[in-house]
């Protein structure tokens, strides 16, 4: 069974009906944005594995962060986390509601911790 | 390496503060007593994919004209909409004529309307896969 869909191709060949001369790279750039957006609205469920480094308390999960893989994650909001156990089997671990811990590990925040934004 | 955690769920926990993610842990390789002021401490011990992360996360962004978009399907031709939006509202801003930037306003609301409705009012019944018969499984307390 086919599904409908388009391609970028399709979308600008849509808005030079009322648009003959918009620039092809302007047109993608906004698509990009209306991607964006979209984004926000239509989640996309995804998941991803992280090394656990020794002595390591934070792990970047900001715009750049990347996967064992070395791939973008791209995270917007995080729903579940799993911890590999001695038998190699992921187990979900529970969140903590109100904030830190009491100790805070000085190592793991010049590693872990980078600019805002990042 | 290997995790030496048998039981995650009692031993770790997670906190997002920003843009990171805190892993804590009260378990220590190393069977340190610790006090309860100091129980949740950094995971002691190297694990290679040790944590998998579940997330809502960024589509892809397009780079070739032969890209489709990295979205339901159903939202395509909403990114149509939210393109000419942009281009209404540019013509609106540079045109020298009135009644054409009149009209270029016109038609960009109508645009916007189109996307918002699809994406924002709509968006949510239209991406929800759930359905089929309802069934309940009561908990076994034997």
């Amino acid at each position: 069974m086919a599904i409908h869909s388009l391609t970028v191709k399709q979308i600008i060949s849509r808005v030079r009906q009322s648009f003959p001369d918009a620039p092809e790279v302007y047109i993608m750039s906004l698509v990009n944005d209306a991607i964006n957006e979209i984004g926000e609205y239509s989640q996309k469920s995804q998941s991803a594995k992280i090394s656990i480094a020794a002595d390591q308390m934070f792990y970047n999960i900001g715009d750049s962060a990347t996967d064992s893989s070395s791939e973008k994650m791209g995270i917007n909001k995080i729903y579940r986390v799993d911890v590999m156990d001695n038998a190699d089997d992921y187990i979900q671990i529970p969140r903590v509601l109100d904030g830190e811990p009491l100790m805070f590990d000085m190592t793991s925040e010049s590693t872990g911790i980078k600019d805002p934004g990042d | 390496m290997a995790s030496n955690f048998k039981y995650p769920e009692d031993q770790l926990l997670y906190f997002i503060r920003g843009d990171h993610l805190g892993l804590i842990t009260t378990y220590s390789s190393a069977g340190e007593t610790r006090t309860s002021r100091k129980a949740f401490q950094a995971v002691d011990h190297a694990v290679t994919n040790g944590l998998l992360i579940h997330y809502y996360g960024n589509p892809k962004k397009v780079t070739s004209i032969t890209d489709t978009p990295d979205i339901d399907n159903l939202f395509h031709s909403a990114i149509v909409d939210y393109v000419k939006k942009c281009l209404y509202m540019d013509r609106a801003g540079v045109s020298p004529d009135p009644n054409t930037a009149q009209v270029s306003m016109g038609l960009m609301a109508q645009h916007e309307r189109r996307f918002d409705n699809a994406i924002k009012k709509y968006g949510v019944r239209k991406r929800s896969k759930t359905g089929g018969t309802r069934a309940i499984v009561p908990a076994n307390f034997t």
